[in-house]
Formats: structure tokens, C-alpha cells, sequence
């Protein structure tokens, strides 16, 4: 039933930014795809390179989106002791709200690169699908970083702005500040496919920078452990 | 089944910074039992039940409720199971149907009862298919209340439970209370409902600024505390009157009020020493002794 509880808090954010995101990339790339000529084939891939980059920018808003709730924003709206008195742990109302989310989060890197697919498949230039996973992987494997520094902010800020106001400010000076310095470790660039791409071909390689995935994957489990660790101190 | 209380703290503290929200509580509900947790807004009856779930972290002491141990965060989610909880707000996920707040709530325990279920939604009619958030204050309530008497819990805390409640509403819950304890679950609530607490408790604890002042049953209070009216030829110092069981005197020339919690007979016997001309003896109801005792902390 938590579950349930899980779904039902986040379907509406859930269901707009799947929509948004699935009906932006298959207009995109549909619209685009007509602009090509049939030889410019290394020109459609960088189409979907670009497609990538917008769909980073629309899945990140959306994931630090379905980070946000749990049981400090409900604290602030009154309904913490009815969650708190039920006969569950906080680790496992965490764990559940994580586990909803992720599967929300992979969902929405799934399904646009689904509705791209079967577009181009309808227009005579079928993407590969081992193209399709390597883009939906990094967006997954690098950018679940992002929804847990979301769960990260809202186990410690509350309010119902501040809390996604605070998150994005975190995630646009991460990219503003790893680019300036350390541009090899920026996540947004590793989640946008610009460290695998092969420039001439446009296609991602068949070696993905696995290390960086690992890293991005570790940092968000150590949020994640940092939100469970707040939630258990907390007092409500 | 046993007779040690239900509730049972030892020296519970809860401080934020140097204000003490509740200080050395040291509280014994028995089983069975209709206990009233009164105390003026603030005076940490909150604090104190939240304490008890697992909700707020004691600063010093500890406690234990149906034999575990609050403090630790296993056994507490264990005796919660055990519990039925209304809180003070009546807080309800607004987003939830009725029907699905009733199944999701039933979901997480083993004695709730799909036939008091269907007599409580006949009783308050609730509208199934409404979204909470859409529901009147006195619906909320009485959906909050199903949710709790809709299970036989060996334990049920409820803060502040008539509020928001019109008097057919009120009527409904005293009896519920009392229905419930007759069949063995004991009862934890706090309130300001003097009359109310008057008509049902068999207990009644008072807490004043975090600490607890009255810990007795009501038939205890009704025995023992007294109001001592007494006129004397010529005015007498109050410090005449510092013997056991004067909780409060009042003068005015050369009459005194004295408020006693017990000891009634050695304040008559001190005022005949002192020559009182007049003496009436008066029981007090909880009304006055709350007020008296708040008053004198």
C-alpha cells in the first residue's frame, strides 16, 4: 500500500513530464527528419544527439520534479503523523519513495526513446536499438544522481518552492562550475552522451564510459544513504 | 494478560535548546483503563504522545508502551501495530478518496474489522467516492476516528479527538470510547473537554509546563480534593496553613479559601485551632481542580 500511497503523490507530475517528454521528442525528430536529405545519414544521428540533449534538460527537471514530497514536505502540511504512526520503519517509507521514483525516472528515459524509435522506423530511418539503450542507459545510469540529490534537498528543506527552487540551483551550479573546471567529471555531460559520441558518425560508442556511470550511480547512493540517515534523526 | 500498565515513563524529556517541551514525565496508564491526559495549549501533551510513537526523540529518560521500548526504533513500529492513533490535526491525505484512504489504512493491520467498518460508515456517513481534501472539518474528523475504531488495538492515543466534532458527533465518540473500553482496549486521550473527560475517564493526569502535577483516578479526586472556605475572628498568616495536602490559599481579610488535594480533616482541625468561626467543606469537580492546579504551577 505504501506503494500505492508512492503512486498516487507523484502520478500527476509523473504522467505530465512522460507526456511531455514522449510527444517533444517524437514531434522533434519526426518534424526534423523531414528536413533531412536520405544520404545525410551521419546528419540524422546528430539529430538524435541533439534530441538527447533536450530530453537531458526536460528528464532532469522532471526527475528533481518526482524527488520532491516525502515525509518532511508532508510534516509541513500536516499529515506526517498519520504516515509516522503507521507500523513501517522510515527507512522502508524512504525506501519505497526511491524505489517509485527511480522506476518513474527510467520510464521517462524509456519511453521518449521508445516514441523515436517507432518515429523514425515511420519515416524510413530506423535508429538502432542498441543506439536507443546506450542513450536511455545514460540517462538513467548518469542521471539518477540528480533524483537523489532532489531526495537529498527534500529530506532537509521543506518548503514547497524552496525545496525544487534549492535543487535546481544545485544542479545548474554543478554544471556551470564542473564544466569550468572539472569538465571531465561533469555529469550532465556524461548523461547528454558528449563523452561517448564519436563526432563523425554521430553514433555513441560501443564503449560507454562505464567508470563515469559507476561514479555518477555511487554518489547517488551515498545522497540516498545521507536522506535515510537525516529522516532516522529527524523529529517530527 | 498481565496488569502492568500500558504506558509507563520514567524521567521522559524532551528539550529544544534551553525550553524544556516536557521534563521528567513520569506517567503510568493502567490496561483497561480510560485515562484523560489534560494540560493547557502547550503544556506538552503533544510532545509527550509523539514521544511515545517514535515520532520525536526523547532527550533524556525513557519509556515504554505495551511493554516495548519507545526509544528503540524496531520495537516502536511493532507496538504501533498495536495502536490506534488519532492525532491532534486529524491529518488525512487530501489526495485520497475516502474508500482508498479506508483501504490503504486497513492494509497495515491484522485487527481491522470489516464489519464495525461498515457500521462506522453507515453511522457517520461518509461519502466513499469524495476526495478527502473536498470533505468537511467534522468529516475529516469522523473519517480520522473510523480509521482508529474500526480496529480492536489493545491501545488507542487520541489527541484531542473531539475537536471539530458537532455535539451529535461528541455523544457518538464518548460512547465509542467507552464501548471500546468495555471490550478491553485501553484508552489514552487528551483533551479540553472537562466534561467530557468527567463523563467517560477513570484516570485523569494534568500536565503543566512539561511536567506531570495530577496523576490520580477520578474517584481519588472526586474523594479527596476540597475547597475549605473558612472566616476567622481576625485575619490569619497563610503560613498557618502549610501542612500536607494544601495545594492553594486564598485571603481576603479574615476569610480564607483553602484548595486541598487531600488532608482535608487536618486543615478543618488547624482552622478550629485557630479558632475559625466559620467552616464549609465543599467537593470540588475536575473543572476546578484543572483550573487550581494549572493556576498554582
Amino acid at each position: 500500500m505504501l506503494w500505492y500511497k508512492a503512486w498516487l503523490e507523484t502520478r500527476s507530475r509523473f504522467l505530465t513530464c512522460a507526456a511531455t517528454l514522449t510527444l517533444f521528442s517524437g514531434i522533434f525528430v519526426h518534424h526534423a527528419q523531414g528536413l533531412l536529405r536520405p544520404e545525410w545519414k551521419s546528419d540524422f544521428n546528430r539529430l538524435l544527439f541533439i534530441n538527447q540533449q533536450f530530453l537531458v534538460i526536460m528528464w532532469v527537471l522532471s526527475v528533481v520534479l518526482l524527488g520532491m514530497g516525502g515525509i518532511i514536505r508532508e510534516q509541513a502540511i500536516g499529515t506526517s503523523s498519520l504516515t509516522l504512526a503507521l507500523p513501517v520503519s522510515r527507512r522502508r517509507l524512504l525506501g519505497v519513495r526511491i524505489g517509485t521514483g527511480v522506476l518513474e525516472a527510467f520510464v521517462l528515459a524509456l519511453v521518449p526513446w521508445v516514441a523515436v524509435f517507432f518515429v523514425s522506423s515511420l519515416g524510413r530511418r530506423p535508429v538502432s536499438i542498441t543506439q536507443v539503450a546506450s542513450y536511455v542507459l545514460l540517462l538513467v545510469g548518469g542521471g539518477l544522481v540528480y533524483f537523489a540529490l532532489a531526495i537529498l534537498v527534500s529530506s532537509l528543506v521543506s518548503g514547497e518552492y524552496t525545496a525544487p527552487a534549492l535543487a535546481f540551483g544545485i544542479v545548474l551550479l554543478a554544471a556551470i562550475l564542473f564544466d569550468a573546471g572539472l569538465r571531465q567529471l561533469n555529469v550532465w555531460r556524461l548523461v547528454t552522451g558528449d563523452f561517448s559520441i564519436d563526432r563523425t558518425t554521430y553514433l555513441l560508442s560501443a564503449h560507454l564510459p562505464w567508470l563515469g556511470i559507476l561514479s555518477s550511480l555511487s554518489a547517488a547512493a551515498l545522497m540516498l544513504l545521507a536522506s535515510t540517515i537525516v529522516l532516522q534523526r529527524r523529529d517530527f | 494478560m498481565t496488569n502492568e500498565p500500558v504506558i509507563l515513563t520514567h524521567a521522559l524529556t524532551k528539550s529544544y535548546g534551553a525550553a524544556e517541551a516536557v521534563r521528567g514525565l513520569n506517567l503510568s496508564v493502567g490496561r483497561n483503563r480510560i485515562t484523560a491526559f489534560l494540560g493547557r495549549n502547550g503544556a506538552g501533551k503533544s510532545t509527550s504522545i509523539k514521544m511515545l510513537l517514535g515520532m520525536i526523540r526523547p532527550t533524556a529518560g525513557s519509556g515504554t508502551v505495551l511493554g516495548k521500548q519507545v526509544t528503540n526504533p524496531d520495537e516502536n513500529r511493532d507496538l504501533r501495530k498495536r495502536i490506534a492513533y488519532v492525532a491532534e490535526d486529524k491529518p488525512l491525505y487530501g489526495y485520497m478518496t475516502v474508500e482508498q484512504t479506508i483501504r490503504f489504512a486497513s492494509a497495515f493491520y491484522t485487527d481491522w474489522r470489516r464489519d464495525l467498518e461498515k457500521s462506522l460508515l453507515r453511522d457517520y456517513d461518509l461519502p466513499l467516492q469524495r476526495k478527502v481534501k473536498t470533505l468537511s472539518k467534522g468529516m475529516r474528523t469522523k473519517l480520522a476516528l473510523l480509521l482508529a475504531f474500526a480496529r480492536r488495538p489493545d491501545l488507542l492515543i487520541l489527541d484531542e479527538p473531539s475537536e471539530g466534532l458537532d455535539p451529535v458527533g461528541i455523544e457518538h465518540l464518548l460512547q465509542a470510547l467507552v464501548a471500546q473500553s468495555a471490550e478491553g482496549v485501553s484508552v489514552f486521550f487528551s483533551s479540553h473537554q472537562i466534561a467530557e473527560v468527567e463523563r467517560i475517564a477513570d484516570d485523569v493526569c494534568i500536565i503543566e509546563k512539561g511536567r506531570l502535577v495530577v496523576d490520580a483516578s477520578l474517584d481519588q479526586l472526586r474523594q479527596f480534593y476540597r475547597r475549605i472556605d473558612l472566616v476567622f475572628p481576625s485575619s490569619v498568616a497563610q503560613r498557618e496553613f502549610d501542612i500536607a495536602g494544601v495545594e492553594r490559599i486564598q485571603t481576603s481579610g479574615n476569610e480564607m479559601s483553602v484548595f486541598a488535594s487531600k488532608n482535608a480533616e487536618g486543615v478543618i482541625q488547624r482552622a478550629q485551632e485557630l479558632k475559625a468561626i466559620s467552616v464549609e467543606v465543599a467537593p470540588v469537580g475536575l473543572r476546578e481542580i484543572f483550573l487550581e492546579t494549572v493556576k498554582e504551577n
